[in-house]
């Protein structure tokens, strides 16, 4: 069983073992995710749950790259790691936890500093999903990313909020939708994304019901000139304006630059709110104390929601199916809303 | 700093405390479950108790995180308790049990809980939970998957909408004479194989269809109607020969139901005026190698494998038959049943001019196998854990001034229905003032001790409400709601002398006790629904039956028939007549959430506006599923 067929077909126990996302995607979306190698960079709260998911799902091939120790306070995020565990290596302790969750993956670990790797360990991968990084990281990281043209996921947690950046260079997307009344046109539809194709199928078993398969191009930028030209003007009507939430200006401005104080933040916060062409009365005095005392902090529920919207993107590329998220998400995890903005 | 300062530097110490004091319910160890079981632990909850009927299987390890090939046939909720001892640090309970059974779980076990997580997968169990909860006003959190669609939903009793103010798709049903004589989709194909030929084969002693006048055939057609019943009959030689074990004889069951049958089909003119006529199998098609073959299941056989394997899989059932008592149930695991069931349905596909279908995909229709994936499932458990907090107050930074604060949430940008909302939240509605759950009646536990239940005439319990609640006993109506019944009214008493133990009132037993009396406004008392709990002997109680006290609140009143459209569209058991033929909904329910899409470019998304705008419009068709897992 736990032999790893990396060419052709998906074998009959590999079908029965993944049967009901199959049904979801097919066998050939199947095949590519075990075809393909992913990088993750850290495996914290977020890191732990992407890996299950990807590894569950049948991604061919993960390698994990942390040098972290395993901390008391890990053990309150993070469920592959025990008591027992406190001082070890973090990829030692979760190497045979992620195997034993597939053993059809080929999984390698590192326990390497990131700033030691050169882009010939980079070139190994088609994908790589990082958490819990600096802005200097992550934009050495995107320069390479780019170098390579290797599509790049960024995620990190601050306590009940948490963000996502997505860096896929270019991409093509298709998917198909039930037609409606109104024929899907070519053309812009915001200000990343352009409609390049529309076809048309008629369902085998119900001539009646017609599809459309629309291809989509997105286009994406590097994480420090979203930072630096991030604006919602023109891209959002009065109404959507005066609602943003507070975590989204809150976290650019966090990811431009740590502050030293909460009042440092706030400042930070108000100009932000400025360049993004949002008014600063949006901004919630709570949420400016609250994103300071929770800056960083790892928790469980708000990792599986972002790590399970990470996992699930990074396999429906892999698939090619749906189109993929494009380009900065904000997770709140008090009223549960996760906008997602084209910056 | 120690294993708690995360969720220390979130909720502060005071409600870490409270937390670790809070006992939760967790019913379901599957996908959603094994999810909130890891995210609860990790959050340091003081005590969960985790309840699951079912085994794994292999299917399950796509999302099932905590089970391993090692576990298969092994109990869900068991095996998931050890799976989390390392990093475990509350107080956990396995239970293997159906949350249903009332002596596992009666009502006051259920009351031991400060919140029930459900993650179910069927549509019964969740009312059933949903009840429990309405009747002990402990908050529900409510949460369902199928394949990128997912929802979570807060329910406060009395306070917001309960899982049963919105109204849940019923199971599909197709007329008789699409599935026996004109069929044009695959799926009327393949419920013709499962719900007919293999019942009638193998499972015949389930009776045959007694052909009552008023059944719903889709057609007035004299002459089909006839055939149909003959064909009926007729089946009941070829169940001799499936008894027989001949296997020489079965290129007759070909001749029969793919070349006879069709036959006498195409002489009723009727029917093909305006279809295409189907074409019979050619004699020389049939084959006698029963020799069984494998074939690949995800790949579409050509017409002369699948009657090959018609043959073989018949002759396989057929040597089973006398091992298995004569008896054989489709099971979409047992691959014989399988296969004949994908066979016979692609054959009659082939003569109907209708697509083929690999066994593969016919597992998923006659099966009703919802796809299930392990991210959506993270999602929605990590929300509905995360919502946790709120709904126990421990949020002080957060704190909600009224339960419709709270936000539900479902998927929006995976369900495709929107490019700029990962999730949709919108704020809790209200209770829906016709739920006939929540709304339409007033709830009580009533205490009988524990041997009075054969010494209590239904009679006795009748004098015993009125004098509590003032009810008029000549007007008074009870009715079993468990099984349906009606037990008492003005003029059916014939049961009054029973005692309450030959009436099957007993202990989990829920009965519907209404004062038919109206003034001449229409005005009258609210029903009252009682569940019944056994109370142990106790001398210092004088009374043997001790009602909750209740102020029955006096309101319109429905009348009988406006009661009769509810209960036909709020209340959806699986049809029991041989009137329509029903896909079972026994395995995963389909069961829909009816929301509204919030329109995208005018960002309607928030709160009461986009509230009502998604009462209006419906996102999900009756294909797509949104499932429970």
């Amino acid at each position: 069983m736990s032999q790893v067929n990396q060419t052709g077909k998906l074998t009959a126990d590999e079908i029965a073992l993944y049967d009901r996302q199959i049904r979801l995607w097919g066998l050939a979306a199947q095949a590519n995710m075990r075809s393909a190698k992913v990088l993750l960079i850290n495996i914290g709260s977020i890191g732990t749950e992407i890996s299950k998911n990807i590894v569950l799902s049948g991604i061919g091939n993960l390698c994990v790259l942390d040098n972290h120790i395993v901390r008391e306070e890990d053990l309150g995020c993070q469920f592959f790691l025990e008591k027992k565990d406190v001082g070890k290596l973090k990829v030692d302790v979760c190497s045979p936890k992620i195997k034993d969750l597939n053993p059809r993956v080929n999984l390698t670990v590192d326990s390497d500093s990131l700033a030691n790797k050169d882009e010939l360990f980079f070139k190994q991968f088609d994908l790589i999903v990082a958490t819990e990084l600096r802005k200097d990281q992550i934009t050495e990281l995107n320069r390479i990313s780019r170098k390579l043209n290797i599509s790049l996921y960024v995620t990190g947690s601050n306590g009940l909020f948490s963000y996502i950046f997505v860096d896929l260079i270019e991409f093509v997307s298709e998917e198909e939708k039930l037609k409606t009344g109104r024929t899907t046109l070519t053309g812009e539809i915001s200000s990343n994304r352009t409609i390049i194709e529309v076809d048309t199928r008629v369902d085998d078993d119900d001539p009646k019901k017609i599809f459309e398969t629309i291809k989509t191009r997105n286009s994406y930028k590097p994480f420090d000139d979203m930072l630096q030209t991030a604006t919602l003007e023109g891209k959002l009507t009065k109404r959507q304006v005066k609602r943003v939430n507070s975590i989204v200006p809150l976290t650019i401005s966090y990811l431009t630059k740590i502050p030293s104080s909460v009042e440092e933040l706030h400042k930070n916060t108000l100009s932000t709110c400025d360049k993004l062409g949002i008014q600063s009365s949006t901004l919630k005095d709570e949420y400016i104390q609250q994103f300071y005392k929770q800056a960083n902090v790892e928790f469980a529920p708000v990792a599986a929601i972002i790590g399970g919207a990470v996992a699930q993107d990074v396999i429906n590329i892999l698939g090619k199916r749906q189109s993929p998220l494009n380009n900065f998400i904000v997770f709140d995890g008090i009223t549960l809303e996760m906008p997602i903005y084209e910056l | 700093m120690s294993r708690d300062s995360n969720i220390t530097k979130i909720i502060g110490e005071e409600n870490l405390k409270k937390l670790r004091a809070t006992k939760c319910l967790l019913i379901g160890a599957g996908g959603i479950g094994s999810e909130l079981l890891k995210d609860l632990i990790l959050m340091e909850f003081g005590e969960i108790h985790l309840v699951d009927l079912d085994t794994i299987d292999l299917s399950n390890l796509n999302r099932q995180f905590l089970f391993r090939q090692r576990d298969i046939k092994q109990p869900k909720s068991t095996t998931a308790v050890k799976a989390v001892q390392g990093f475990n640090n509350s107080k956990l309970v396995p239970y293997e049990g159906n949350i249903m059974d009332t002596s596992q779980f009666p009502l006051h076990w259920f009351g031991e809980f400060d919140i029930i997580f459900n993650a179910l997968d069927n549509l019964a169990a969740r009312r059933y939970v949903n009840k429990m909860s309405q009747f002990l006003s402990i908050p529900l959190l409510e949460s369902g998957t199928s394949g990128f669609d997912g929802y979570m939903q807060p329910i406060i009793p009395n306070e917001t909408e309960c899982f049963d103010c919105t109204k849940k798709e019923t199971p599909k049903t197709f007329p008789v004479c699409t599935i026996r004589s004109t069929p044009s989709q695959p799926i009327h194909c393949i419920v013709w194989a499962k719900n007919f030929l293999f019942a009638q084969l193998f499972a015949a002693d389930v009776a045959v269809n007694n052909d009552s006048e008023n059944k719903d055939w889709g057609t007035t057609d004299e002459d089909e109607i006839k055939r149909i019943k003959q064909e009926t009959n007729e089946l009941q030689e070829l169940q001799d020969i499936i008894l027989s074990g001949d296997t020489t004889l079965i290129p007759n069951i070909i001749e029969k139901i793919f070349i006879h049958d069709i036959e006498k089909l195409l002489r009723i003119e009727n029917l093909w005026k305006t279809r295409t006529r189907p074409t019979p199998l050619n004699s020389s098609q049939i084959t006698t190698d029963l020799i069984d073959r494998n074939l690949d299941l995800s790949a579409l056989w050509p017409i002369q494998d699948q009657i090959q394997k018609f043959s073989s899989i018949t002759s396989k059932l057929m040597k089973r038959m006398k091992e298995e008592d004569n008896h054989i149930e489709f099971d979409k695991d047992d691959e014989d049943t399988l296969e004949f069931v994908s066979t016979a349905a692609n054959i009659r596909s082939q003569i109907f001019n209708i697509p083929l279908k690999s066994v593969f995909d016919i597992k998923q229709i006659a099966g009703n196998i919802i796809p299930a994936i392990a991210t959506t499932n993270a999602i929605i458990a990590g929300l509905s854990s995360l919502v946790s907090l709120r709904v126990l107050s421990l949020l002080d930074f957060a704190k909600i001034t009224k339960p419709t604060d709270l936000n539900m949430v479902f998927t929006a940008k995976a369900s495709n229905i929107s490019q700029n909302r990962y999730l949709s939240n919108p704020t809790l509605a209200k209770p829906n003032c016709n739920c006939p759950v929540c709304s339409k009646v007033v709830r009580g536990v009533m205490n009988i001790q524990s041997d009075m239940f054969k010494h209590l005439k239904l009679k006795d319990l009748i004098i015993t409400l009125s004098e509590k609640y003032n009810f008029d006993t000549e007007e008074l109506s009870i009715l079993d709601t468990t099984g349906q019944r009606l037990l008492s009214d003005f003029d059916f008493d014939s049961l009054d002398e029973k005692t309450l133990e030959e009436i099957k009132v007993l202990p989990g037993s829920v009965i519907l006790v209404t004062d038919e009396t109206e003034d001449n406004n229409g005005m009258g008392l609210k029903p009252l629904e009682l569940y019944i709990e056994s109370r142990k002997i106790d001398s210092r109680k004088t009374s043997d039956i001790e009602l909750p006290d209740i102020k029955i609140p006096f309101v319109k009143m429905t009348t009988a028939e406006e009661e009769h459209n509810e209960s036909s569209t709020q209340e959806t058991p699986v049809l029991q007549t041989n009137e329509v033929i029903t896909l079972d909904m026994d395995d995963n329910d389909k069961d829909i959430k009816k929301r509204k899409l919030s329109d995208e470019s005018s960002e309607a998304t928030q709160n009461k506006k986009s509230k009502q705008e998604e009462d209006d419009i419906e996102i999900i068709e009756e294909d797509d599923i949104i499932e429970l897992d």
